[in-house]
Order: structure tokens, then C-alpha cells, then sequence
């Protein structure tokens, strides 16, 4: 039996309740009854993995039909995969302590660029051929991805028999019931797929064919099994009615978010045009106050948690954000919870949400400034001006904060010397703010920690065209950051830009990438997100190797007219809105948020003519 | 408030619980449970609950010993079900009581343990041998470093022998101090057997099957 194989090494490696379920709320079925099984698979260990509301919410959603089983799977830290190796372990799901290469699906969330070739090393650590043109074409097994990644899935096409666009509420149950029926039926793979394409946010990359240019753009995309040209993403049309789970697994060991999470809305209105979060997941949408104040209620009631965050991309955009917190707060103090508020943005954070939060816990305050002069905010989108962001430091000083983090980007379009000057000065009058008040904490000196990231452009945002900065660019614009503060109040930290450069490289790559990630992984590179393990040297061998320039990706102005290797999915905002946004971008000028002002990104249609009532 | 205590079973997969989660994990049962649990009354209220002997990692036990208070009075046997109905798999609350003793009357606890041996006769033997020897020195780790400590004073083994007709064991039953002063573990035997008589064998189980009194009455 494996689970006793499994047993037999838990107590020589770290944190073993990672490795073996068991946990309040996680579901255990009598396989004989199941006619499909999913294995959710996150692509990191257990402690990131079991934090990710997706999996919380497609878990219960297909638990919830009484002959599918889902269940969890989690890349193994470094000392347990050695030891599932050395004895012929192959990767488990955590309910069943059984492998799941004979699995009907095995599903994997793609979060962020750096857990591709924590894939592959998880079907490989499943006995399972990485390429899906090796795994025959019996229907087993179906190898299938969603998540914000697959808005440009080419750099694992090769690697997926399927991929599912938008949100996974409806699609996923529907695929699995077209599986079931073929599996009833007796189908094979390839009938199944051709089915399954037909499905409003099913990709099949197998039945698309690229055709390059010789200067290595894209000359043509051909489609064949009756696949539709544009496969477009799925929107759960009634947010506020949509499937949510009362209940989550409650890990024993410590994970990274460790509380209930309500998800309060979906999109944004925003439009910052780095931002790829705040462009496919367009639509807005909401969550009723008394839905909110209903999930929050049976989740920690079910779960035991004594915290809750909100979950969203930018929760003081709620409409009803102050009697919401109101409602919350009642429920929440009365049962001694802690409610945290992450994603509150500067310009709307008044002075009685501030109370509010307050009254709940004292944590510190982090603004995204993202860019350090106002020309450059413009250019960005980020509708953030110095006069708000000094107005709620003020506040929060007032309020008894002495510790403000700032966090910004690095290498944006447009940006010169004088932004990034821009930044220090930027932290500095925040010093000079904390000083100025009479009546600021008493005996504290103020902490500024300035956080820089490298910029990254990414698919479906209007900077989707922009060329990443060098990284002999970026270390530059590093050293002048740091040589432009004056004070030791001011903390400057920032992300290392080799890992940005492959962010880059992998979230606008095309299908070439794929051997390029297998060739990386092959020559050791896994969980590339933890600085201990990435290992660039490898990463630019193996672009080497597969005579793939990572210059072509990330460092070079896609053109507005090339055909980009995402330009066949169809995330409701249109490559035009994206061709005017960053025009209007070049000329420093800001787009109004949704609310205000419809831009007219093309998403309103999808829902029938108007986001907002 | 009234003090309560719990006597449960951690086994199977909950054995995997270290000590520190467990806290946790029990605070988010009581918080299930809905069992009007006391909380402390400090700067930071939490609820007030504490476990009589920490168990290691990895092994099993009947009789883990949980004290809590109530705010209100419950019948005990409302206070078991309801517990159970929100515990983990491998974990059931087998009694709730008043507290009857005090935790520094603890003093001894027992241990099954569950050994895979290629030769059960030789296994046999050289426990036998480990157990005349005028003494056992072990080296203990302890928090001034490590120091070496004399097994056989204070080790009763109760038992050893193989169990099982085709599926063949080795049970041994141990009594170890244990409590605030003394806390043996039985991987200090374990180690003695591998170290002192050169034995080769496997861990299939340890399980703790009871908390006792110096009288060897059991803990209550």
C-alpha cells in the first residue's frame, strides 16, 4: 500500500502534515461510487498552495457532486521529492493517499510564470510523460490548466491536453460531465478534445498550428478538428449568486494566508495599464453585503478560523464598502475575528474606514505608488496623486502608524532619471510628513521601506506591446534609486531582475518556449519563484541550447499590427482598447475608472451593454 | 467558570499533528465546537487551554490530556459530542471529566511499541541482554547540552515479545517517567538497542496507551 510506503518517510522530512491529508474539511469518498476524479494540482508546496481561494472554491464546487471527487495535489519540498524518488513514490492526492497518473484529470492552477517547470516535475514525479503528444490517446488522465497564466498558455502548449479560460465554475463541471459521457461512450482522447473545444472557454492547443516569419514573428495561426478560430473566455454572469464554498480544508500546519477568505467582488475598475489582473477579470462584478456577511459567517463557523480577509482585487471599490465593513464588523467583534482588509486603495481610504480598520487590528499600511512622479502615474494609469497619497499617510501618522511601506515598479514606459529620483523624493517628503505632524506618535521615528519591482509587461494589459528594460538597465536605475536617498528612514529593497526577465520572457512567449522550459527543468531548474532554487545560468543555457532569445521576448516592441501569440483567446477587451490605452499611455494621459466613464474595452458586451447599472 | 478535562485519542493520519499545530488545530475545534470556552482576560484574549504531555511526532495515543475551561456548565458527555462531531480524522475525545488531579501528579507514562525485525528470536534476545545489563548509559539531549543518563533505573519494560501468525510484530510495552520533572522518550531504548546491542530493525508504530501517577494509578 502506498500510503504506508509514504508513512514510512514522513517522520525524516519537514513539516510532515503537509504529506499526508486528513485535515478538517477535506473530503474523503468511497472511490467505488466516483465515475470521475480530479486531482487539483498546484504547481508549489502546500503552505503557498493551500492558500489559493481558487483551489478552495473548485474543490468544494466539484465535491459537491456526489460521483466526482477532487482532490489536492502539492509539489513536495526538496526533501520529501528526493525521498519519493529514492523509493519509488510516485505523486498522491492527499485524500485518497493514492497516485494520480490514472486519474481522469489532473488539473493544475497556473498562478505565476516562475511554477512552469514546477509542472512538469510533478508529472514526471507522477509517472506521467511531460509532452502530451507522448501520452497516447486513450481517455484517461486528461492534462488540463486554468488560472490568470493560460491568458497566454503558449509556453505550455505542449504540455496541456486542454486549457480553460476565465472562471472555472461552470466550465469545469461541464467538461467533466462531456468526459463523463465519452468515458461512458468509450471515445478516445482526440474525440473527446474535439468536443470539448466547442465548449465556450475550452482551448485545445493541439488543434492549433503557428506558422512563423523569418524574423520570428507570427505569420499565421491555423486551426483544425472543427476547433473555433477565437476561443473565448467564460464570465460567471450572476456574481452575487455564484457558487462559494461554506467550508475549507483547515490546514494543520501554518500556510501563508491562514484565515477564511470572502471574495468580495471580481475585476476592476481601475485600469492601471500594467496591470493584467485588472483586464481579464472584466467584468466588475460584486458580491451583495449580505452575501458577503452570509459566506463570512458560515466559513468561520465551519472552518473554526478567527480571521478573514476580503478577497479582491481592490476592495474600497465596493459600493457599499462602508455599511459592508459595518455588517462585517458586528458579526466579526462579537465573535472575537479578526478581519483583515488587503488591496485598499489610496485614494478612496478615508477617515472612518481608517477607524474601521483600526478597530479591528493595528497592521501596517502599504500603498502602491507604483511610480515616483505624477507624469509617470499618468502614463501608467495609476489615477493616485501625491496630494492623496500624503493625505492618507497623514492620516494613518494621526492614527498612531509610524511605519508606511511604498511599493513601486521599476523600468515603466516612458520612465527617465528624473522618476526614479522621483521615487526618493517621493519617500522623502513622507519623512518630512511623519515630522511635520504635532501630534504623531510619540517617541518613534518614522520607518519609509520603499519597495521596487521590475517592471514586467504582460498579455491583455494596454503595456502588452512594451519592450522590458535590460537588465543592465534596470541594475542602473537601482543604483541611482539608492544613491538618491539621503536617509536611513528611507528602506530600499528590490526584486531580483533576473527573475523578472524570465517573467517577462515566459508571460509573452509563444510555443517555441515550450522546449526551452522542458530543457530548463530537464537541467535541474524547479520552484524558480524561490530565490534559493532559481538558477538563471541554467534558465540562459537552455534558451541557448534551444536557440530561443529571450531578447525577442521581452526586451523587443511588439508592433500593434503583429499577430501576438495570445491575439486567438479572446478575454472580452479588445486588442484595439488595448492599441488606444497605450497610445493614450505615450501621451501621458490618464483613462477615467469604469465608473466614472465607460473607455469602452469591449468586456460590457458579454454581459449586455453595461457594466454598471 | 468551570475546568474541564479531556482525555482523547490522536491516531492515523492526526499522529502527523506536531505539538505546536495541535494548538492551533484544538483552538479552531473549540471554535467549531461552539463550546462556550473561557478566554483568558489579558491584552490579547485567546482561549485558555493546555495539554498535561506533550506527545512526539509520529507516534499515536488513547489518552492525550486536555485542560480547558467552560464558562458555563455542560454535561460532560455534551461536551465529548460535540467536540467529536468537529474533530479531525484520527482524533475522538474518549472522556470528559473534572479535573481530578493535579498535572504535577503526573509522573510515568506507558508506550506500546510495534518493531519489524528480519530474526524476531535474536531481536528477542538482545532485548533480554540490553535489559540485564547492570546499566543502560544513553546520552540525552537535554536544554544544558547533552547528558549521559542511566536507563535502567527508571525503564520497566512490561513486556516484549513478537505478536502475529503471517504478519509478524514485535510488541514491547514500556513504562518511562514522564511529566514536569522527568520526561523519557522510548527512541532513548530504541536508540540503546540499536547502538548497545547492534540491532537492525524497523519502526512499525508507537503508540502511547496511558498517563499514570508515580502509585501507577492512572491519571485522572
Amino acid at each position: 500500500m502506498l500510503r504506508n510506503k509514504i508513512e514510512k518517510l514522513l517522520l525524516s522530512v519537514q513539516k510532515p502534515s503537509r504529506y499526508i491529508g486528513g485535515e478538517a474539511g477535506s473530503i474523503v469518498k468511497d472511490k467505488s461510487k466516483i465515475d470521475v476524479r480530479f486531482a487539483f494540482c498546484f504547481p508549489d508546496t502546500y503552505d503557498i498552495g493551500m492558500s489559493h481561494l481558487g483551489m478552495k472554491i473548485l474543490y468544494s464546487l466539484i465535491n459537491e457532486r456526489e460521483n466526482y471527487w477532487c482532490e489536492r495535489v502539492f509539489a513536495p519540498a526538496e526533501d520529501f521529492e528526493n525521498l519519493m524518488r529514492e523509493n519509488g513514490i510516485p505523486l498522491y492526492a492527499l485524500e485518497s493517499l493514492e497516485p494520480i497518473s490514472d486519474f481522469d484529470f489532473i488539473g493544475f492552477t497556473m498562478q505565476y510564470e516562475l511554477s512552469y517547470t514546477n509542472v512538469l516535475n510533478m508529472l514526471d514525479l507522477a509517472g506521467i510523460p511531460v509532452f502530451a503528444r507522448d501520452r497516447g490517446n486513450e481517455l484517461t488522465r486528461i492534462i488540463v490548466a486554468g488560472g490568470p497564466c493560460v491568458c497566454n498558455p503558449e509556453p505550455l502548449a505542449d504540455f496541456f491536453d486542454l486549457f480553460i479560460l476565465g472562471e472555472g465554475e461552470e466550465v469545469n463541471l461541464e467538461l467533466m460531465d462531456l468526459y463523463l459521457r465519452h468515458k461512458k461512450a468509450g471515445s478516445t482522447k482526440r474525440e473527446f478534445l474535439r468536443e470539448a473545444a466547442q465548449i465556450q472557454g475550452i482551448y485545445v492547443p493541439s488543434f492549433y498550428h503557428f506558422n512563423y516569419k523569418e524574423d520570428g514573428t507570427i505569420e499565421s495561426l491555423e486551426t483544425s478538428d472543427g476547433a473555433p478560430s477565437v476561443v473565448k473566455k467564460r464570465i460567471i454572469k450572476d456574481f452575487d449568486k455564484v457558487y462559494y464554498p461554506d467550508n475549507f480544508v483547515v490546514p494543520f500546519t501554518e500556510i501563508v494566508h491562514d484565515r477564511v477568505s470572502v471574495e468580495v467582488l471580481r475585476g476592476c475598475i481601475r485600469g492601471c495599464r500594467f496591470c493584467q489582473a485588472g483586464f481579464i477579470y472584466r467584468p466588475f462584478r460584486e458580491k451583495t453585503t449580505e452575501t458577503i456577511c452570509q459566506e463570512t459567517h458560515d466559513l468561520c463557523e465551519n472552518t473554526g478560523y478567527d480571521e478573514v480577509s476580503l478577497a479582491s482585487l481592490s476592495t474600497s471599490d465596493h459600493s457599499e464598502i462602508d455599511s459592508m465593513l459595518e455588517s462585517l464588523i458586528d458579526y466579526t467583534e462579537g465573535e472575537r475575528i479578526n478581519l483583515s482588509l488587503p488591496s485598499l486603495r489610496v485614494d478612496n481610504f478615508s477617515e472612518s474606514l481608517l477607524e474601521k480598520i483600526k478597530k479591528v487590528r493595528k497592521s501596517g499600511l502599504t500603498f502602491a505608488a507604483e511610480a515616483g512622479t505624477q507624469r509617470l502615474r499618468n502614463v501608467i494609469n495609476k489615477n493616485v496623486s501625491e496630494e492623496e497619497l500624503m493625505n492618507t499617510c497623514r492620516i494613518a501618522f494621526e492614527g498612531g502608524y509610524s511605519a508606511v511601506k511604498l511599493y513601486f515598479m521599476m523600468g515603466l514606459p516612458t520612465e527617465t532619471d528624473e522618476d526614479i529620483v522621483g521615487i526618493a523624493d517621493l519617500a522623502q517628503r513622507v519623512v518630512d510628513l511623519y515630522y511635520s505632524i504635532p501630534n504623531k506618535p510619540k517617541g518613534r521615528g518614522v520607518q519609509v521601506s520603499v519597495s521596487t519591482a521590475t517592471f514586467v509587461p504582460k498579455p491583455f494589459t494596454p503595456f502588452q506591446f512594451e519592450p522590458q528594460d535590460t537588465r543592465e538597465e534596470i541594475e542602473r536605475k537601482q543604483k541611482l534609486l539608492v544613491d538618491s536617498v539621503k536617509t536611513k528612514k528611507i528602506k530600499v529593497s528590490w526584486h531580483d531582475p533576473n527573475v523578472s526577465i524570465l517573467e517577462a520572457v515566459l508571460a509573452k512567449g509563444d510555443r517555441r518556449l515550450c522546449d526551452v522550459i522542458y530543457t530548463a527543468w530537464k537541467n535541474g531548474c524547479k520552484f524558480d519563484s524561490w530565490s534559493e532554487y532559481y538558477k538563471f545560468d541554467v534558465w540562459m543555457d537552455a534558451f541557448r541550447e534551444c536557440g530561443v532569445s529571450p531578447e525577442f521576448y521581452a526586451n523587443r516592441r511588439f508592433e500593434y499590427d503583429e499577430i501576438l501569440p495570445w491575439d486567438h483567446l479572446d478575454y472580452y477587451v479588445s486588442k484595439d482598447f488595448f492599441i488606444r490605452e497605450n497610445k493614450t499611455a505615450h501621451a501621458a494621459v490618464t483613462t477615467p475608472n469604469c465608473r466614472l466613464k465607460c473607455s469602452g474595452c469591449g468586456v460590457s458586451k458579454c454581459i449586455g451593454g453595461s457594466c454598471f447599472d | 467558570m468551570i475546568k474541564v478535562r479531556a482525555v482523547f485519542e490522536k491516531k492515523g493520519r492526526a499522529k502527523y499533528i506536531s505539538h505546536l499545530d495541535l494548538n492551533r488545530c484544538m483552538l479552531r475545534i473549540f471554535r467549531r465546537s461552539k463550546l462556550p470556552i473561557w478566554y483568558t482576560e489579558g491584552f490579547n484574549p485567546h482561549p485558555y487551554f493546555s495539554f498535561a504531555l506533550a506527545l512526539s511526532l509520529g507516534f499515536e495515543s488513547d489518552c492525550e490530556v486536555l485542560d480547558f475551561n467552560l464558562n458555563e456548565e455542560l454535561p460532560f458527555d455534551e461536551v465529548r459530542d460535540r467536540l467529536n462531531a468537529v474533530m479531525p480524522e484520527g482524533m475522538r475525545v474518549s472522556s470528559v471529566s473534572e479535573q481530578k488531579m493535579k498535572i504535577t501528579e503526573i509522573a510515568k507514562a506507558e508506550y506500546d511499541l510495534y518493531l519489524l525485525s528480519n530474526d524476531y528470536e535474536k531481536f528477542g534476545n538482545a532485548v533480554d541482554r540490553l535489559m540485564a545489563q547492570p546499566e543502560i548509559l544513553i546520552e540525552k539531549k537535554t536544554k544544558k547540552g547533552i547528558k549521559s543518563v542511566d536507563l535502567k533505573q527508571s525503564i520497566e519494560l512490561l513486556s516484549a515479545h513478537p505478536i502475529g501468525d503471517i504478519f509478524k510484530t514485535f510488541k514491547m510495552t514500556l513504562r518511562l517517567p514522564a511529566g514536569t520533572q522527568t520526561n523519557y522518550n522510548p527512541n532513548l531504548f530504541l536508540d540503546a538497542l540499536r547502538n548497545n546491542q547492534d540491532q537492525d530493525f524497523e519502526i512499525l508504530k508507537i503508540s502511547r496507551t496511558g498517563i499514570l501517577c508515580e502509585n501507577n494509578e492512572i491519571f485522572l
